[in-house]
């Protein structure tokens, strides 16, 4: 550092003094040490062959082109660009899903993997996202749903009305389950629920579910944080949903929720038309 | 004769279905039964599942994701029903193979799979080709050997009568050897021959000529190196005089003149190696050596890259070491080898991506079979529950079972100390009145969590109290007065400890069966250590056959859930937890890891999993 300062101090010196013949001097000296360099490298260079000097330059090229295309395509793919059909087994997610892509009416059996298609909401600007219906079943909805959470612009949940009364508590929990995730914390997917199976006369009204959703929910928060930690040490989700102290409601929530009716088996039986048109209207307002 | 045939998705579309004449119950609630116990649980080794008085069986097809499923009468037994669906399979294929091939679900929903007149070819040429092959008629009795014996023949008398049995036997032999052409090669049948032309020799040599003697001779060396034929154990009476003379030296079919089917060398050849050696073995041999070690690589990377349908070949070494790795982190052993052949029939004629081998493609999909298992079928939230029985003015009962020496006491006091944790007043019933000093351990249990939360804070009332009867007594009876008790004082959990008990007790099995069926607890926990092996299986099966055999409900209250305790003793093998819940079907709802009252956990699937699948 003395060396160093001392040279500085010189080369100021220098030009302090002789401005004009030393300043070229300097910049000679400075150049200097880099002029061997750079002889030696021009030589090196232009020694090779050119047709060899192209190439590397074509191949170097190439590479920061095809860095910036991934890193473009990469960035791309965790844009959301789905919506999720969710919901407990047998509430009719499978043949939503046929109606709203195709408008027929298709037998079902209970799904073991997930169907992907890319849907053209009904709106003036045609925007078409990536429908994706997920499996119900206990044991393959937390799989499924941690594979596509991330990619989730809104999640479609899909309740039986019918029988909505004895399955309360099952319905509160998936819920619960999907709002309290790390990942739909931060990225806020809107959220409908679709009350489905109205077309059966003993469907509750989304009213209704609202309210024993809410109250549902309330006790969960409860019982769900007073659960056992699991024996890794990890424990269970710490996202507290709603305002603390007071009783829960949709309403308290960061993303939009919304409730809405419908029936994907339609008044007329299995020929007719689906009675999707709230959905329909929603999914456009995405 | 069949009752249904569908044809849907693996994401639940169906594509095509046929419906028996006459048969009016829709199908979809056998065939959602069919996925849930079968394919969903991992037992899709065996194909064939029955759902009350139907029999299903199926097959998936895994390269399209499609399933084809078959469903019929149990009582009917129809032969032609697997190569049925095996032929369906290879026409659907075969026909809509654009639609299929297509990804993403559009193409299914928009397509209409006309199927019908083929099905009913082919169902037509199954059920001709079952006819075909009639039933075997019987022999009548002029075509079989025995009317060609003598009746004196059959006659066995001791001592005095030898020469009139060589006599009828002599008959017998020389009309078979007219018969049997010495130039061909012996047939089965004609097997027994040689063997009585053997006899002939040891019992008609008196008759003979030295000529004939010879002939016969010439004769049965001849065609013993025709065909050396299998030697028949002779079933008609040998004289016992005459065995050590005509012992003859026993011609085995694999022994003695070639080694050529002992050369196994030829099976043992590399897959991925073949395609690239066969082309570059025509080479020069100089240049050969070294072409085979490049094909061999090449080989290799040809098997990584592009798309490749996964065989049963392919995949049987990587599913053996998957196997014994099981196996070796302590998951029963039979367990281990249905999950294996289940993955098997998931991942078989499924088509490889790119830079994917077979080993990461096997062992992706049995992580995800067993983090399937793992996963609880139902809602599992005891805290839950407990508040909707409080809302219903009845306490939440809960039973302990398992056999001796598992933790059933212990892991009682630790649930009891949770739930006082949360506000609970439980009530803890000594259904152990066999086991000396276990009323007393519960006894100071009870002390202990009441010093931890004196009953000052909770209204004057002690939060845990005990109900005993001494030792002696009924159990189910002192678990009836216990909830009755529990109901009276408004208690919001009863927690039931049983005696621990061999499975192979019947009078023991019986009278906890009896416990549950009498008592109809909200919760029957089955508790299990975690270093159990194979035992775990035989445990599981007897305690819930038990509970089946002796209740007297159509709808008999089975295990509902696991504890697995002495958690902490095990590093990784934690194949216990897998083998309990394939058992049992139950999910695992508290796991023990220590001594102390903190020292319980739930389950992370994704862990055990982690860990099972741990190198």
């Amino acid at each position: 550092e003395e060396r160093r300062r001392v040279l500085s101090e010189v080369t100021v010196a220098d030009m302090a003094t002789e401005p004009g013949i030393n300043m070229e001097a300097t910049i000679d000296a400075r150049e200097n040490p880099f002029e061997p360099y750079l002889d030696a490298l021009k030589k090196v260079l232009e020694d090779q062959d050119p047709i060899f000097m192209i190439g590397i330059v074509v191949s170097l090229a190439v590479v920061v082109i095809t860095v910036v295309f991934l890193k473009y395509i990469l960035s791309r793919k965790t844009v959301q660009s789905a919506v999720l059909l969710v919901g407990l087994c047998d509430s009719g997610k499978t043949l939503l899903f046929s109606r709203l892509l195709s408008g027929k009416f298709k037998k079902t059996q209970t799904s073991i993997t997930d169907s992907s298609a890319p849907y053209k909401a009904k709106n003036e600007r045609g925007s078409s996202w990536i429908l994706i219906d997920l499996p119900g079943h206990d044991s393959l909805r937390p799989q499924y749903v941690e594979k596509f959470k991330s990619a989730a612009r809104a999640m479609v949940f899909v309740v039986d009305s019918a029988i909505f009364q004895k399955e309360v508590r099952d319905v509160a929990e998936f819920l619960y389950f999907l709002l309290t995730d790390s990942v739909v914390s931060r990225n806020v997917p809107s959220l409908i629920v679709a009350c489905n199976k109205q077309d059966i006369t003993m469907a509750k009204s989304a009213k209704l579910i609202r309210q024993q959703l809410e109250k549902e929910m309330n006790t969960l928060r409860v019982t769900r944080s007073a659960a056992l930690s699991a024996q890794d040490g990890s424990a269970g989700a710490s996202v507290h949903l709603g305002k603390k102290g007071k009783d829960f409601e949709f309403s308290q929530l960061p993303m939009k929720v919304e409730f809405l009716e419908c029936s994907a088996r339609g008044s007329k039986g299995e020929d007719g038309e689906a009675d999707i048109a709230s959905l329909e209207k929603s999914l456009a307002l995405l | 004769m069949l009752d249904f045939f569908t044809i849907f998705s693996k994401g639940g579309i169906v594509l095509w279905c046929f419906q028996g004449t006459g048969v009016t119950e829709s199908f979809t609630g056998p065939v959602n039964a069919l996925i849930r116990s079968v394919i969903l649980q991992e037992r899709s080794g065996n194909n064939s599942y029955s759902h009350d008085a139907l029999s299903l069986k199926y097959k998936l097809d895994n390269e399209f994701e499609l399933v084809f499923v078959v469903g019929f009468q149990k009582i009917l037994t129809l032969t032609y029903v697997d190569k049925f669906i095996d032929d369906v399979q290879l026409h659907f294929r075969d026909r809509y193979k654009n639609e299929l091939e297509q990804k993403g679900a559009l193409a299914l929903l928009n397509s209409h799979f006309a199927f019908e007149d083929d099905f009913k070819m082919l169902l037509r040429e199954a059920e001709e080709s079952s006819k075909a092959r009639g039933p075997t008629s019987m022999r009548s009795f002029n075509a079989s050997l025995k009317s060609q014996k003598t009746v004196k023949s059959m006659i066995e008398t001791k001592g005095g009568d030898k020469g009139k049995e060589q006599g009828g036997k002599k008959n017998k032999n020389a009309k078979k050897e007219g018969k049997a052409p010495a130039a061909e090669p012996v047939k089965g049948e004609k097997a027994k021959a040689p063997t009585s032309a053997q006899k002939t020799e040891e019992n008609g040599n008196q008759g003979l000529t030295q000529e004939e003697i010879i002939q016969k001779k010439r004769e049965e060396f001849i065609r013993k190196r025709m065909g050396a034929p299998v030697e028949k154990p002779s079933k008609s009476p040998k004289p016992v005089k005459e065995k050590p003379k005509g012992k003859e030296k026993r011609v085995w079919t694999l022994g003695g003149s070639s080694t050529k089917e002992l050369d196994y060398s030829q099976s043992n050849g590399n897959g991925a190696h073949a395609a690239g050696d066969q082309g570059l073995d025509a080479q020069a041999d100089p240049v050969c050596a070294c072409w085979g070690a490049f094909g061999g690589m090449f080989g290799m990377l040809k098997g990584l890259v592009g798309s490749k349908s996964l065989s049963q070949e392919d995949m049987e070494p990587v599913l053996d070491k998957m196997r014994d790795h099981l196996i070796a982190k302590n998951v029963a052993a039979e367990i281990a080898s249905q999950l294996c052949d289940s993955v098997a029939k998931k991942l078989e004629g499924k088509v490889m991506g790119t830079f994917t081998t077979v080993a990461s493609t096997v062992k992706g999909a049995l992580q995800d079979s067993l983090v399937q298992i793992l996963q609880p079928k139902r809602r599992v939230d005891i805290l839950r529950d407990v508040l909707e029985a409080r809302s219903q003015r009845r306490p939440f009962v809960i039973t302990f079972c398992g056999v001796n020496g598992v933790g059933k006491s212990t892991n009682l006091a630790k649930i009891s100390f949770w739930l006082i944790e949360n506000g609970f007043t439980v009530l803890i019933a000594a259904c152990d009145t066999f086991r000396a000093g276990a009323v007393e351990q519960l006894r100071t249990h009870q002390r202990r969590l009441n010093s931890l939360h004196p009953p000052q804070d909770h209204g004057g009332r002690p939060i845990v109290q005990l109900y005993e009867k001494g030792y002696g007594k009924d159990a189910a009876g002192i678990a009836m007065e216990a909830i009755a008790y529990a109901r009276n004082q408004a208690f919001d959990v009863v927690l039931v400890d049983t005696a621990g008990r061999m499975q192979d007790n019947t009078p023991l099995m019986t009278a906890l069966a009896k416990l549950i069926a009498v008592n109809m607890p909200d919760l029957v926990l089955f508790v299990g250590e975690a270093l159990v092996g194979n035992e775990a299986v035989d445990q599981l099966v007897k305690f819930n056959q038990a509970l089946a055999d002796h209740s007297m409900s159509d709808k008999p209250r089975l295990i509902d859930g696991i504890v697995l305790t002495k958690f902490d003793t095990i590093d990784d093998k934690v194949g216990a937890a897998i083998s309990m819940t394939y058992i049992t079907g139950q999910p695992i709802v508290f796991v023990g890891t220590g001594q102390t009252y903190n020292d319980l956990r739930s389950l992370n699937a994704r862990a055990v999993v982690g860990a099972l699948m741990k190198a």
